[in-house]
């Protein structure tokens, strides 16, 4: 069944995009991660420009991370006033992302610094969410029990002056990591076609000691906003957001999300993590390849943007 | 029944010519190429008859042989070569080429060397290597490197779909041809330029030209339309699209 895509100029079958959504929609309801590291390659490798994947998947992710973010509201599990101060650095970072991604575009070198960024992302998060999740699969093992997160424990981090109060996670923290976290977060997001979420929960729960059970909506609340700006600044600065990909990807996308929601709830935690790392590796390890590789074709074709007028 | 009709009336307007050397009349099979949201591509054709008067009707003793070309609007285009570069392979030297046909396919009765000389072949643009691509900005080192860019430019323009050759020029009787052209689905969108050259004895003897135009329609030129020149409220509705999806699923599977 094929449809033409209006922007990114082709024609695909829509089932395989619906399916591509689904898949990737049923590992984000499994591992609770938006998926655009895994959708963004995903459409790349299956012939879609590179420049209307990472544009059109922020949309997607906008869809996801929306009806999440949505559940956590109603109960409660959000830190507002972090979810804002991330949101306002992370709008920050995303215009500057969408900046250097058109830059970068313009230099012929975007496909280069995306791979090079998945690899050393993707490898570094996989990498240590692997050797934490099999030490905590080991330990469970050996019967001993999860160490215990003391509220007292501080580290660098909380020495660093500008503290604000964030009632809701019961923090008093400097404003500095925060900001800088959002801002990381929204550059790489809007460069890489990626909510972040697999990188901010780690950040938040371990660095700024954010208590667990706020972490993924406030993360999920960020992620809606960071990736609107990002759609409305891909959509102003390269006219590359395909809205009838992102419908397809999106309901795809929702309705393989609960189904992964029900069937992660069977799943312990160390063994769901362990799992989200591996998948995480072998995507790492496929931009690698794509690096080290000898390409089978080693010319690529640009049209230069206004080549011709419709 | 649509083809039947079209050639009726080419028969028609060759017939009703005035009378001198030969003379060319061709038809398309479509003036227009509309885009809609099942487009997978359509084939053309292009029909054309050779009126000949008495004076030209004993001259030919090797007949007729025909080469069907058409254009899409002219483009610009950077080639990039991929180099390893620190271990990686990276996009390197590249090469733009000004205003080369977006679209090119060329279908002939005859294979290239039977059609015409060489020269003549590349004054009236005939094949893939006779293309005039003015290339600009070019990082190549040397001519030599300069060549292979173009062989790239010519082998991806055709992997994709967008540059073709064939030799399905189909003489229906001895002055009336049919030529198909298969215009892909992602075609870009533009005027397009039918240009039919009859040759004899390898002398290009007539030409005849029509334009095809091929755009989007309803709501497929309605989004491309709307991406390029609202961009803002584009993406303002695509953003408000996607928080009503995710917001609609929350409701349908609402399980709190």
């Amino acid at each position: 069944m094929q449809i033409y895509l209006p922007i990114a100029e082709l024609s695909v079958n829509m089932l395989i995009i619906f399916g591509m959504g689904g898949a990737v929609g049923f590992l984000s309801g499994l591992f609770g991660v938006g998926g655009g590291f895994l959708l963004t390659p995903l459409l790349i490798f299956s012939g879609i420009p590179p420049v209307v994947s990472v544009a059109t998947v922020s949309s997607q992710i906008v869809a996801s991370s929306a009806s999440g973010a949505l559940s956590y509201w109603r109960r409660r599990m959000i830190d507002m006033k972090l979810a804002m101060v991330l949101l306002f650095s992370g709008i920050v970072g995303t215009a500057i992302g969408v900046f250097v991604f058109n830059g970068l575009r313009k230099l012929g070198q975007l496909d280069l610094i995306v791979s090079l960024a998945y690899v050393t992302f993707l490898g570094s998060v996989g990498g240590l969410m692997l050797t934490e999740s099999v030490r905590a699969i080991i330990d469970a093992r050996h019967g001993r029990p999860a160490p215990l997160r003391r509220p007292g424990q501080h580290n660098w981090i909380h020495g660093l002056p500008f503290k604000m109060r964030f009632k809701r996670s019961k923090l008093y923290v400097s404003a500095i990591p925060i900001v800088a976290l959002g801002i990381a977060i929204g550059f790489l997001g809007a460069l890489l076609g990626i909510g972040g979420g697999f990188i901010m929960v780690p950040a938040l729960i371990y660095l700024l000691r954010v208590p667990t059970n706020v972490v993924i909506g406030t993360s999920l609340v960020q992620i809606v906003g960071t990736m609107a700006v990002a759609t409305v600044l891909h959509a102003v600065g390269s006219q590359s957001v395909d809205a009838v990909l992102a419908v397809i990807l999106m309901i795809g996308g929702v309705i393989g999300a609960q189904f992964g929601a029900r069937v992660g709830q069977n799943i312990r935690g160390d063994q769901l993590r362990a799992l989200l790392a591996l998948l995480v590796l072998a995507v790492a390890i496929r931009f690698l390849i794509g690096l080290v590789v000898p390409p089978d074709e080693r010319f690529t074709l640009e049209l230069v943007s206004g080549g011709f007028v419709p | 029944m649509t083809r039947a009709v079209l050639l009726a009336t080419v028969v028609l307007a060759g017939l009703t010519g005035e009378a001198g050397a030969e003379r060319l009349t061709i038809a398309l099979s479509t003036p227009e190429v509309k885009i809609n949201s099942n487009f997978t591509g359509t084939s053309l054709t292009i029909f054309g008859v050779v009126e000949r008067d008495a004076a030209t009707v004993g001259r030919t003793t090797a007949g007729y042989q025909v080469a069907v070309v058409v254009r899409g609007p002219g483009e610009s285009v950077v080639a990039r070569r991929k180099d390893r570069v620190l271990g990686v392979w990276a996009n390197n030297a590249s090469q733009t080429f000004l205003s080369a046909p977006s679209f090119y396919a060329v279908d002939t009765s005859t294979g290239l060397s039977d059609l015409a000389p060489a020269e003549q072949l590349r004054r009236l643009q005939i094949g893939f290597e006779n293309i005039s691509l003015i290339d600009a900005r070019s990082t190549a080192s040397s001519d030599a490197d300069q060549t292979t860019f173009r062989e790239a430019f010519l082998r991806l323009k055709e992997q994709s779909g967008l540059y073709a050759m064939s030799t399905g020029v189909d003489f229906i009787g001895d002055t009336i041809f049919r030529a198909t052209v298969w215009i892909p689905a992602n075609v870009p969108v533009g005027h397009y330029a039918a240009v039919v050259t009859l040759f004899s004895d390898g002398t290009p003897l007539a030409t005849a030209e029509d334009r095809i135009f091929i755009s989007k329609t309803g709501f497929e030129r309605f989004m491309f339309a709307a991406s390029r020149q609202s961009a803002l409220v584009y993406g303002l509705a695509t953003v408000i699209l996607a928080l009503f999806t995710g917001w609609l699923a929350g409701v349908i599977f609402r399980r709190d």
